[in-house]
């Protein structure tokens, strides 16, 4: 089969309710991108029980088709089942892209469908467009293919191309696309598919499933990240201080922003200030928050480094932040490197001087 | 059991790549352990406590640049370039996929080739049993055990030297406790177990960051060994029950917290923020009886024809995916230091000085590098001035303005 019979470009969405997750949302906004510019539709998949209000949603949403399967024994995510019925439907309808989203359960799918399905996966995608791009190896020129962009080891973007193999698969990070506005009159096609489930997919049984509550810290979804480092134990003179003390500031502050202009807060820490567990932090830095290699990776609106000093492990999980704030009083600070903003002082000076600015005073 | 670890050498300095037509150039590098790596490690040593075998530490790549890393994974020190500080007394087994056909696979052609590699390690384990059960009735019989047993590739259970460990299958038929009948039903069962194989891995890597090689490396065997082999990612905790039968894991996907009965044989990713629980001590005497000595320092390097792969399935070519050209970004691209940076107070229309142009500036903009006396003119003039923290504030809040507050 020729690569050009492969048509349309699909989301893999997750239900919400009555309506899709807004990663879900992102992708979906990201396939009808890629879409329009091939001329193609722009399709959701879901997969679950009790789809009625949710496909016509996913619809309303910029879908001009959904393709589902609505069975008792999709209700729960399964890797498994879930793969399967997948590929099933991308064998049988053969799409051009495969999107995803590149969260925990997108990256536990994924993978496994992209194997199965004998292609590529681009994972953490952050753009994609349609290039032509040529293959020195089989001396072709593939036309109107995806290119997905990545990051690429921190300081580089790269442009993985599927060529030779359908459908093009991406994961797409969140926070990289905005949802289409919700249009009721919008009219779509609706494709039931009607799988039947294999035992040996149900052998990993689930025996306790809960949703967690949306109170824990959640870095990635932040607006803005204030993180500490082992800076804020002493102030510019080198007196040592009560962290405990920067943590109040920084509270203090994102509070502050969270109310003036509606910005969702987080604080963050580096690995050096989690592991040196300081009883005057304890319950506070704790390593939920740790940003960097082997906590999370965070791109944030604004991002204000607050005594850290900027190892390369703390620099690659938050690199791609849009602005970049950084407080130290060592001028020499290797994070002033990536710094919009520098801050060259005492941040036990600088911290109470944003809250009052903040405070309108 | 045979507890199969995944690991990865990584750039040391991830951000110091140097990548020619977008492939990485991992020889030219120094590779330290995925850092991610060291939570399957734990995992395999909890379960090798509680079940015993044999962990065995696969990987892929330039062998100058993985081997170094597997020395230290023998015999791990307190101190280490190469590996973080693990808790954990060493791997039993290392072996190294190498192959200039391997250089440059994406996931999909990685995961292949580890497993391929795994497929491997079960064949020869296999067969291992299976010269036993020729040789039976044979003189040769307890040779090849002991033979086997020093390489590794029987345990405990079914020949050992051990002082402590005087039951084995081979002794118990030796002694007449057990008939002819009696050893092929044991050798048969323990060829059986081999099936109920587990592969760990680090959630992603610290280079690519996918997270795609575990499950597919789990798909890929499956497909191979013509079964379903699951795979779970970002396990939290783990729990292996004693029958070597099945684990039981907790993870979270997003806001799901699963708590999953899996059987084996299957694949775990390990999240960062996974611990091993402490096993308890009533399974460790049976443990050992699993076990098999360990092969220290001694790493096998297998290449494409020893595991049987497929070359159009490996490396560059056997990749779906193709890096292009990568570019730069993230560099910022002016930094305004608060309170020494000068910036434009104001729009300034294009204007002559000295003889030449300057300019249009908007407000805000840092005043770029101008003769000395002119930017002293200028901040006279109220031009240009310092770059102040409410400057830093308008820019990234667009004033401040304030919404709402409480008093």
């Amino acid at each position: 089969m020729s690569l050009e019979q492969y048509k349309d470009v699909w989301a893999y969405c997750v239900r919400e309710g009555d309506s899709l997750t807004r990663p879900s949302l992102e992708i979906l906004a990201a396939a009808r991108k890629v879409a329009d510019k091939i001329g193609q539709k722009a399709v959701a998949v879901i997969l679950g029980y009790g789809l009625d209000r949710v496909v016509e949603n996913a619809i309303a949403h910029g879908a001009d088709a959904v393709v589902y399967a609505d069975e008792p024994w999709l209700e729960k995510y399964q890797c498994l089942p879930y793969t399967r019925v997948l590929c099933e439907m991308a064998e049988k309808m053969k799409p051009y892209a495969f999107l995803f989203v590149a969260d925990e359960l997108g990256r536990d799918l994924s993978p496994r469908v992209a194997y199965r399905l004998n292609t590529g996966l681009a994972t953490d995608n952050i753009d994609l467009a349609v290039e032509d791009y040529y293959f020195g190896p089989t001396n072709t020129t593939y036309r109107n293919i995806l290119a997905q962009i990545r990051p690429d080891f921190a300081t580089r973007v790269a442009k993985i191309y599927t060529p030779r193999h359908r459908p093009q698969m991406a994961s797409i990070r969140p926070g990289n696309f905005e949802p289409l506005r919700r249009d009721p009159s919008r009219r779509g096609e609706l494709i039931r598919f009607r799988p039947t489930p294999v035992e040996e997919d149900f052998k990993v049984k689930i025996l306790e499933e809960a949703i967690q509550r949306k109170s824990q810290i959640d870095l990635e979804g932040a607006d803005i990240i204030i993180s500490l480092g082992m800076g804020i134990l002493r102030d510019g003179e080198g007196n040592p201080r009560n962290p405990r003390e920067a943590f109040t500031l920084v509270s203090e502050i994102l509070e502050l922003i969270r109310r003036n202009y509606g910005l969702k807060g987080e604080i963050g820490a580096t690995r050096a200030l989690i592991y040196s567990e300081l009883k005057e932090l304890e319950g506070l830095i704790t390593s939920e928050r740790q940003v960097g290699q082997t906590g999370r990776t965070v791109a944030p609106q604004i991002y204000i480094a607050v005594g850290i000093s900027g190892a390369v492990q703390h620099k690659v999980g938050m690199i791609k932040s849009k602005k970049i704030v950084a407080i130290n009083s060592d001028r020499d600070a290797p994070i002033f490197e990536l710094a919009h903003y520098a801050i060259k002082d005492d941040l036990y000076k600088v911290l109470p001087r944003l809250r009052s600015l903040l405070a309108g005073g | 059991m045979l507890i199969v670890v995944l690991i990865k050498g990584v750039p040391a300095r991830t951000t110091q790549v140097l990548t020619v037509s977008g492939v990485l150039k991992r020889e030219e590098m120094e590779l330290v352990l995925n850092p991610h790596d060291a939570r399957a490690l734990e995992a395999a040593f909890y379960l090798k406590r509680v079940v015993g075998g044999k962990i065995i530490c696969l990987s892929m790549g330039p062998e100058p640049k993985i081997s170094p890393i597997m020395k230290e994974l023998f015999e791990p020190k307190e101190e280490s370039r190469l590996v973080p500080r693990i808790i954990f007394p060493g791997v039993d087994h290392c072996i190294l996929l190498s192959d200039r056909r391997m250089a440059g696979a994406d996931t999909w052609a990685t995961s292949y080739t580890l497993a391929k590699g795994i497929e491997k390690i079960l064949q020869i384990h296999r067969e291992a049993v299976e010269r036993l059960e020729k040789a039976i009735g044979s003189d040769e019989l307890y040779e090849i055990a002991k033979t086997l047993y020093h390489n590794g590739l029987i345990p405990h259970e079914i020949y050992s030297e051990l002082p402590t460990i005087r039951d084995s299958l081979l002794a118990r038929y030796r002694s007449g406790q057990i008939d002819e009948a009696g050893l092929r039903d044991g050798l048969r069962r323990y060829k059986d177990g081999l099936g109920r194989f587990i592969i760990l891995a680090g959630m992603k890597t610290t280079d690519g960051e996918t997270g795609n090689t575990g499950p597919q490396t789990a798909e890929a065997l499956g497909q191979m060994m013509g079964e379903i082999i699951p795979s779970v990612a970002f396990v939290r905790e783990m729990e292996i029950d004693p029958s070597g039968e099945y684990v039981v894991v907790l993870r979270a996907l997003g806001r799901i917290i699963q708590k999953l009965l899996v059987p084996l044989p299957c694949l775990l990713t390990l999240h960062t923020e996974y611990e091993p629980k402490i096993p308890s001590p009533v399974h460790l005497k049976k443990a050992r009886y699993a076990n098999y000595i360990p092969q220290k320092s001694r790493i096998d390097v297998w290449n494409a024809e020893f595991i049987g792969a497929d070359p159009s399935k490996l490396g560059l070519m056997g990749s779906p995916t193709i890096v292009g050209p990568g570019y730069e970004v993230g560099r910022p691209q002016a930094q305004k230091v608060i309170g020494e940076s000068l910036v434009f107070a104001r729009d300034v229309e294009r204007f002559e000085w000295g003889g030449k142009t300057y300019g249009p500036f908007k407000a805000g903009d840092l005043a770029p590098e101008l003769p000395v006396e002119l930017l002293r003119e200028m901040r006279a003039k109220g031009w240009v001035r310092v770059f102040t923290l409410e400057d830093m504030l308008n820019e990234l809040f667009g004033g401040l303005k304030v919404v709402s507050r409480t008093v």
